[in-house]
């Protein structure tokens, strides 16, 4: 009897796995093949365009030049590039000055996060104007200045010099860093990602009766996953086939992603994300909208992941170097630290649809890091970087270990 | 009797099995883990390598401010020609030295502010123009140090005619106190870390011999492996030779105003190497004492059937032998035939492996340095 009955529960339990199995992978994906490039096609015409998003990579990319351009850039000129107008002459490059696009703008300005929250957007926007006026009222006025605590000025990190704050902060460090959460994953993770904004309006109507947009090739729910994409890839050698040249393409996500996926720890990492973005992108074409939203939560974590992995390399390396008593180095990479935790804020967790982390967890993070003593970085103690580095990492599966070092 | 003795002989074993047993060493087993003697070494490192070498640079900043002296009160070709010997003798002490970055020399940053090269020319002229410069800020690296000194006694104009008639007329006195300046700041750093190894330092140092991450020892020896690596194979070779560029970058030797000195201050560097590796004295051609080269015999480090240290010292000898077949001009190397350049560069390279990797990890030393993540 009891023979029977243990076989007969193995043997229901392991049918009722295996059915279920069956029954998720068959129906789900079953009419949708990722392509070998990111390629799209209707009628013969490419579908895929992202021009927006590489736009503001580019401009991003000489707002950073212009951080460390003592001898050409005012308050005005930098501020001006951040939240560019039409026509204004900006940027080197007169295509930039050309566009509708800005910076500014799309910062802090997904629909799921800060659709209905104004209040928080508009602070985080001022934080990066913040950054710019600090830059130019605080670090340029002691370009030849040694920096000590409570002094803004130049120090040495290795045969490097960087040029901090009275608190040892590297501006141009924080806004670079903190773009890459507030514009890049900000859009990606929580607008063009999202339901609300793939599905917006009769988008799936018209996805599902093959309506593309006005004198255009794609439909509007396959551009808004493109442009998702761009943020990432916008800039890529070969955009279609970007993973060659990971890390290679831009100061912001791609870079980031790369150093990451070197990392034996994480290796793979650009690979599923790239093939996510694929399979989802075949999907919208296959009007499978479970498989479509499936692959963008395996974008939405593992993204997240990257910030996060980000963030504690660089807390635990700027620890190192405090101990080695190299302040310069230590500030170099405490002020990585402090605008990829600042990222954290728009990194999105699957199971509730809302940030890993809440404004005041960050809040708290980086007060944290400035208030060890009166001089912010100059004070802080290895103590507070493995504390923030534990909650950081808490929320993820990866170890401390393995996000600290990059081999 | 016989009983007796194989009861004693009984009592004997039991005896040695128990002081085994209860797990700490012998006697005999701890002082084999401890025989080589780590003080001994840094004790000659200390005192027949590094100390001497400061004091030889230290005296010779001297000769340079003096001669610096002479050509501000008379700038003339003959002082012009006086004082780029004077340089020359100076800056290859500089190259026995340049090695060690530890200490009051780490905290100077005394390689970068001694000798960052390519030299700016235009930021030197700003310099010059503004007449006030303050070379402890780290952006004036490369305006300071024996680079700085080349372009202002080689570098200021086509001829030594031309280069004399700077330093003379209205201009003359800016250039004047510029030179004065950064030869003074050369014998300044360097005094510092000389008078910091004579007051306290030395002791700290020999004092430290255990192994840890902050032991003498092992600091040293990252030091070390790090000018090799990046100071000597990639700075005074590689670089140049376009190992890590597109093309071959000839503006990067060192010396590059005087043209024919790069080869002789790579092969100083080379030297500077080989004979801390071997624990060789300074200046002296066969005194040798506890080293790196004693430390891997006395390990009895094995690398494919051979002693570790006796391919090291060869593969110094080949790179030397390599070096020597380049002409004293990099410039004219690298613009002539650049592949011999690169195969200098591959012989420097060979030890970089047998260095940082055996080496290392003969001694069991952990790396302290990784390269920059490069933003």
């Amino acid at each position: 009897m009891k023979k029977i009955f243990i076989t007969a529960i193995i043997a229901s339990a392991a049918l009722t796995s295996c059915s279920s199995d069956d029954d998720g992978g068959v129906a789900i994906s079953e009419n949708v093949e990722a392509p070998a490039t990111y390629n799209f096609e209707r009628g013969g015409n490419s579908t895929v365009s992202f021009s927006g998003q590489t736009t503001r990579i580019l401009m991003a990319e000489e707002v950073l030049e212009a951080f460390k351009d003592f001898d050409n850039t005012t308050e005005a000129s930098l501020q001006s590039m951040f939240a560019h107008v039409q026509g204004a002459d900006d940027f080197s490059n007169a295509d930039l000055n050309d566009s509708d696009k800005s910076i500014r703008s799309k910062t802090a300005a997904s629909k799921d996060f800060f659709g209905a929250n104004a209040t928080e957007a508009a602070q985080i926007k001022n934080t990066f104007d913040g950054y710019i006026s600090t830059q130019i009222n605080e670090v340029f006025p002691n370009q030849n200045v040694l920096a000590a605590p409570g002094v803004a000025g130049q120090i040495a990190d290795g045969s490097s010099v960087r040029y901090v704050t009275e608190k040892g902060l590297e501006m141009n460090q924080t806004f670079a860093k903190g773009l890459i959460g507030a514009l890049m994953a900000d859009q990606m993770l929580n607008n063009y990602l999202s339901t609300a904004v793939l599905d917006e309006a009769d988008n799936r109507e018209n996805n599902d009766a093959d309506i593309t947009e006005t004198d255009k090739s794609y439909t509007t729910m396959e551009h808004k996953w493109d442009e998702a994409y761009g943020y990432l890839f916008g800039t890529s050698t070969n955009a279609a086939n970007p993973l060659a040249t990971i890390g290679e393409d831009d100061s912001f996500l791609n870079k980031y992603l790369g150093s990451v996926t070197n990392d034996p720890d994480f290796d793979g990492i650009a690979t599923d994300i790239y093939n996510a973005f694929k399979l989802g992108r075949a999907a919208i074409v296959a009007k499978n909208y479970e498989v479509r939203d499936e692959q963008a939560a395996i974008i939405r974590q593992k993204v997240s992941e990257v910030l996060a992995i980000r963030s504690v390399y660089y807390l635990q390396n700027g620890k190192i170097a405090i101990e080695n008593g190299a302040m310069g180095g230590a500030f170099h990479d405490l002020s990585e630290a402090y605008g990829f935790v600042y990222s954290l804020r728009f990194t999105r967790n699957n199971t509730d649809g809302m940030s890993f982390f809440s404004r005041s967890d960050v809040d708290s993070f980086i007060n944290d890091m400035m208030n060890d003593g009166a001089n912010g970085l100059w004070d802080i103690t290895p103590a507070t970087l493995d504390a923030i580095s534990e909650a950081i990492a808490a929320e993820f599966s990866f170890t401390i270990a393995q996000a600290a070092s990059a081999e | 009797m016989k009983k007796f003795l194989v009861v004693l002989a009984a009592f004997f074993l039991i005896i040695a099995c128990s002081k085994n047993d209860d797990g700490t060493p012998t006697q005999e087993q701890e002082e084999d883990e401890i025989a080589f003697n780590r003080e001994a070494m840094l004790i000659n490192w200390a005192d027949n390598i590094i100390v001497p070498g400061y004091e030889e640079l230290e005296s010779s900043t001297t000769a340079l401010t003096w001669v610096v002296t002479d050509f501000i009160d008379e700038p003339t070709e003959s002082n012009l020609f006086a004082l780029r010997l004077q340089w020359m003798d100076t800056y290859r002490s500089f190259q026995k030295v340049s090695l060690f970055e530890i200490g009051k020399a780490e905290e100077v940053r005394f390689r970068d502010r001694m000798n960052t090269y390519p030299t700016n020319a235009t930021e030197i002229q700003d310099l010059i123009a503004n007449g006030t410069y303050d070379f402890s800020l780290p952006s004036t690296n490369d305006a300071q140090g024996f680079p700085a000194l080349d372009y202002l006694l080689n570098g200021l104009g086509e001829d030594d005619a031309e280069i004399v008639s700077f330093y003379q007329g209205a201009n003359g006195v800016a250039y004047k106190n510029y030179l004065e300046s950064v030869s003074s700041s050369i014998k300044v750093l360097t005094t510092l870390v000389l008078d910091d190894w004579n007051n306290g330092f030395r002791d700290d140092f020999v004092a430290n011999s255990s192994s840890s991450a902050s032991a003498s020892v092992d600091k040293l020896t990252n030091d070390y492996v790090f000018y090799y690596e990046k100071s000597l194979r990639a700075g005074k070779v590689g670089i140049p030779a376009g190992v890590f560029s597109n093309n071959p970058l000839p503006g990067n030797v060192e010396g590059f105003y005087s043209e024919t000195f790069s080869r002789t201050l790579a092969l100083d560097a080379l030297n500077a190497t080989e004979g801390f590796f071997r624990g060789r004295a300074h200046n002296c051609i066969n005194c040798y004492d506890e080293s790196f080269e004693t430390y891997l015999d006395y390990l009895n480090t094995i690398k494919n059937g051979e002693d570790l240290s006796d391919l090291i010292i060869a593969q110094f000898e080949v790179s030397k032998n390599k070096m020597l077949e380049l002409q004293p001009s990099f410039i004219e190397q690298i613009e002539m035939n650049n592949s011999a350049m690169l195969q200098t560069y591959d012989e420097l390279q060979r030890n970089v492996i047998l260095l940082k990797v055996d080496m290392m990890q003969a001694l069991s030393i952990n790396i302290d340095y990784v390269d920059a993540d490069g933003d």
